[in-house]
């Protein structure tokens, strides 16, 4: 190993598709101080290389893969892969994240991350075993769906061993929202990555590694591990066991419970037909193997195995099989008012072998559904789109991945794109920030949730700080102590919610950066100081947590405490910010949209709605603590200058995009 | 006498064995060093973990024509000695489990030893998808009163939820 910090694999592969240029590079150490990998450092390179004013699709368009400095190396849930670029859907900084195994391989093959640019003449794939990268045809994949290139690609390759990164015919055809899809089934769903990856005729990723990682510290990383192995299994809610065995399917009962599953296109917040398209029932039923984890699949080194794999063995759907997960059941199920599981379960699998992010796909299909039902929009192609047809769900999958029809080639825009395009009041249908539409979770109960929508830096989002905190009952003492207000605990309170979207959101960037999974820090709360604070709370001698900040310190050499830990996430926070400053993004873009102003109809959630008024409020505290203009959301010199940023500081002001 | 006993219905695929297995015995995070591999078989969603069985009367062993492979007998482990390996790949031809790895890098063989009667990757198998019995004696027992419970019980059907209000679902 011949780079100085440990974790890392210590080279950056750079692609140049036009001139088929493969070069290798060793990582900036800097840049790994102070963005440590994945998200963090992605960003970065967006910044620095990436013209502002380019259309995504165009070959000058920057797509970064990366891994982060612990994934791979034994910590709980270091299976994680980040990619960014341009989005096609959003227009603005685009970013998603996948769980597998692909990325710990490209870091045991000796690649922390992969810079590509350009487009490649002809179709081609890029091939990565140990230290042979090449560009190779890929002709005959061209065209495939993601299944048939994935196992296609492995036959030629190392089999089993060979891990795949490919996109699906929908990317080839240019629709907005697709993804690059890890192993089958591990999608860097949204934001268009995948379209992106298309345009520049790149196929697939196979990477194989046989290489080692080291740590600074060994004895020390091992012992700090544990500790976060047993944090999590010592975790109320992992003890539980609810997630560990319906994996994220849980969340259709437990959200239609606590009144926040999004139904009928956020028309309202219960859904009657939840139990047949729940977890338990996807377990009942289609779960293939008979043990205390029905069908369960984990990514690298996780204790959690939130993915649940089944098939359907008889019927109109017979044969269709995969991994399942809830965003997408909700986004075809619940939001298109269908009750039929094996139809949500074809259509996901569909939307997944076209390489379309299912969120995206079922929540153009729900505002079609509703726009019809509404006037707006004319059922052209006499499909009978109507919220609970199933049948017709299941046709627009085939049709958007197509273009085909007037509707199909409405959908493939996305379900923001097509409305502007429908004109009249159809945006008003739509539940889009920055372009992107809404995740299955109500805002207007969850208000955490709901103002994480509203500043998150790839729009309507909740992973940028994934808040569960304030839907599982956690002891108010605690909301107390971490965020100022016994509010933060309740779902349906505004106080205390910006601090706890605060502290949430540095975080997250740190667990996107290093290459571990959100569930650890928010979900469960396994991440210092809530195991210390509820010990406490519990007269517990002994407490296991995960500590980031000795983590990477054990695992890189670099010495980094709490503190500094959330020093580095405030930081990442703002050069997306930085990023999303330059594509045009101000305080007005922070925003929900008109659809969740209204109030909720029936259900746990009756009555509930978010303000226009109350968002501002909140606005005006969280800009404040982060230090962005009040006025614009503009960044402030200050706050740049103390987070050791002057060469964005230099950058922004010369175009004068900071205060 | 131990026994590694490979759960491939219980295994998750998270790896986490492999990279136990080749931090204790190599001191880094590789894969490819490890004495355990999990199979993922992504379509079929299957994960199978494949490791050495230290069989009774084992091929490897017969195979090997420099004694390179030899049983501790306070263990029951096959052992490798590699200063006898010749490296031919005998053995791992003939395993019929495929539980003997050769890595090109270091042109060594990696034989599972059974870390002395403690595997490590055991420790940090959460799911029970590898366990370790002293007392093989008593497997076949266990194993077969377990599938009966889970026959007579309809377990995976019985397990309860919160978020419905608890109880069986039929």
């Amino acid at each position: 190993m011949t780079f100085d910090y440990g974790g890392y694999a210590g080279k950056t592969l750079r692609i140049d598709l036009t001139k088929g240029k493969i070069i290798k590079e060793t990582q900036s150490k800097p840049k790994l101080e102070k963005y440590l990998g994945g998200r963090g450092v992605d960003a970065k390179i967006l910044f620095d290389e990436l013209k502002p004013n380019i259309n995504p699709l165009h070959s000058d368009n920057v797509l970064c893969i990366s891994t982060g400095p612990i994934t791979g190396l034994l910590g709980p849930t270091t299976g994680r892969i980040n990619v960014a670029t341009k989005s096609p859907l959003t227009d603005i900084y685009g970013n998603s994240n996948a769980g597998s195994d692909w990325g710990p391989e490209l870091k045991y093959a000796g690649y922390d991350n992969i810079i590509i640019k350009g487009r490649a003449p002809k179709p081609v794939y890029l091939c990565i075993d140990d230290e042979h990268v090449e560009l190779k045809d890929a002709a005959h994949l061209w065209g495939e769906g993601v299944f048939e290139t994935t196992l296609t690609l492995q036959e030629e390759q190392r089999g089993y061993d060979t891990k795949v990164a490919a996109i699906g015919p929908a990317a080839e055809n240019g629709v907005l929202f697709c993804s690059i899809i890890f192993n089958l089934w591990d999608a860097a769903g949204r934001t268009g990555t995948g379209t992106v990856m298309a345009s520049k005729n790149l196929k697939a990723i196979t990477v194989s590694g046989s290489g080692e990682l080291r740590v600074a510290d060994p004895e020390r990383y091992l012992e700090i591990v544990r500790d976060g192995w047993l944090g999590v299994l010592n975790d109320p809610g992992f003890l539980m066991g609810e997630h560990q065995a319906l994996g994220t399917p849980i969340c259709v009962n437990w959200g239609n419970a606590q009144g926040w599953l999004p139904t009928r296109n956020f028309r309202e917040s219960t859904f009657e037909g939840a139990d047949s398209i729940s977890g338990e029932e996807f377990r009942d039923k289609y779960s293939t193997r008979s043990s205390p984890i029905p069908g369960g699949r984990a990514c690298m080194s996780c204790p959690n195995r939130c993915k649940r794999f089944g098939r359907i063995e008889s019927g109109k759907y017979a044969g269709t099989r995969g991994s399942i997960e809830f965003e997408g059941i909700a986004a075809f199920g619940s939001k298109c008012g269908v009750s039929d599981l094996e139809a949500v379960f074809h259509a996901y699998t569909l939307s997944n072998d076209y390489g379309m992010d299912c969120v995206s796909c079922g929540n153009a299909i729900a505002t079609f559904m509703e726009l019809v039902e509404e006037g707006v929009l004319e059922d052209i192609d006499k499909l009978g789109l109507r919220f609970g047809n199933a049948d017709a769900m299941v046709e627009m999958v085939h049709r958007i991945a197509n273009k085909q029809d007037k509707l199909g080639a409405l959908g493939a825009l996305g379900a923001y794109k097509a409305a502007l395009k429908i004109g009249k009041n159809a945006v008003d249908y739509t539940t889009s920030v920055k372009g992107i539409d809404t995740i299955a979770c109500d805002p207007r109960v969850a208000k955490g949730f709901g103002f994480t929508y509203a500043i998150s830096s790839r729009g309507s989002d909740h992973l940028r700080t994934h808040v569960v905190f304030e839907m599982i009952r956690m002891p108010p003492e605690i909301g107390k102590e971490l965020f100022g207000s016994e509010g933060a605990c309740d779902l349906m309170s505004y106080d205390g919610k910006v601090r706890m979207v605060l502290w949430h959101e540095n975080l997250a960037a740190i667990t996107d950066s290093i290459g571990s999974c959100r569930f650890m820090h928010a979900s469960y709360y396994a991440q210092y100081p809530v195991p210390e604070l509820l010990g406490k709370l519990r007269n517990k001698k002994e407490v296991n947590s995960i500590k980031y900040h000795d983590w990477i310190s054990a695992a890189t050499g670099m010495k980094i405490d709490y503190k500094k830990l959330l020093e580095i996430g405030n930081r990442i926070v703002n050069i997306e910010r930085a990023l999303n400053t330059r594509f045009g993004m101000r305080r007005k873009d922070d925003r929900l949209p008109k659809k969740f102003s209204k109030p909720i109809p029936k259900g746990p959630g009756k009555g509930q709605r978010f303000p226009k008024k109350q968002l501002e409020k909140m606005l005006d505290e969280y800009y404040t603590s982060r230090e962005w203009d009040l006025k614009t959301g503009l960044i402030k010199k200050s706050e740049l200058i103390k987070l050791d940023m002057k060469d964005v500081l230099d950058d922004l002001d010369k175009k004068k995009l900071v205060r | 006498m131990g026994k590694l006993i490979f759960n491939y219905e219980k295994c998750t695929g998270c790896r986490a064995c492999e990279l136990a297995c080749s931090f204790h015995k190599e001191g880094v995070f590789a894969p490819s060093k490890s004495r355990i591999k999990i199979v993922r078989i992504d379509e079929e969603g299957l994960d199978i973990p494949i490791g050495c069985e230290h069989c009774d009367n084992a091929p490897c062993i017969t195979a090997c024509p420099t004694r390179a492979l030899s049983r501790n007998s306070e263990t029951n482990a096959i052992v490798l000695n590699p200063d006898f390996c010749i490296g031919c790949k005998q053995c791992m031809v003939i395993c019929p489990f495929g539980a003997i790895h050769y890595n090109e890098n270091r042109e060594i063989f990696y034989k599972c030893d059974l870390c002395d009667g403690s595997p490590e990757c055991v420790k940090w198998c959460v799911t029970g998808g590898i366990e370790y019995y002293e007392g093989i004696e008593e497997f076949p027992r266990r194993k077969s009163a377990d599938r009966i419970q889970h026959f007579l019980l309809n377990l995976p059907k019985s397990t309860r939820s919160i978020a419905t209000g608890g109880g069986n679902k039929e």
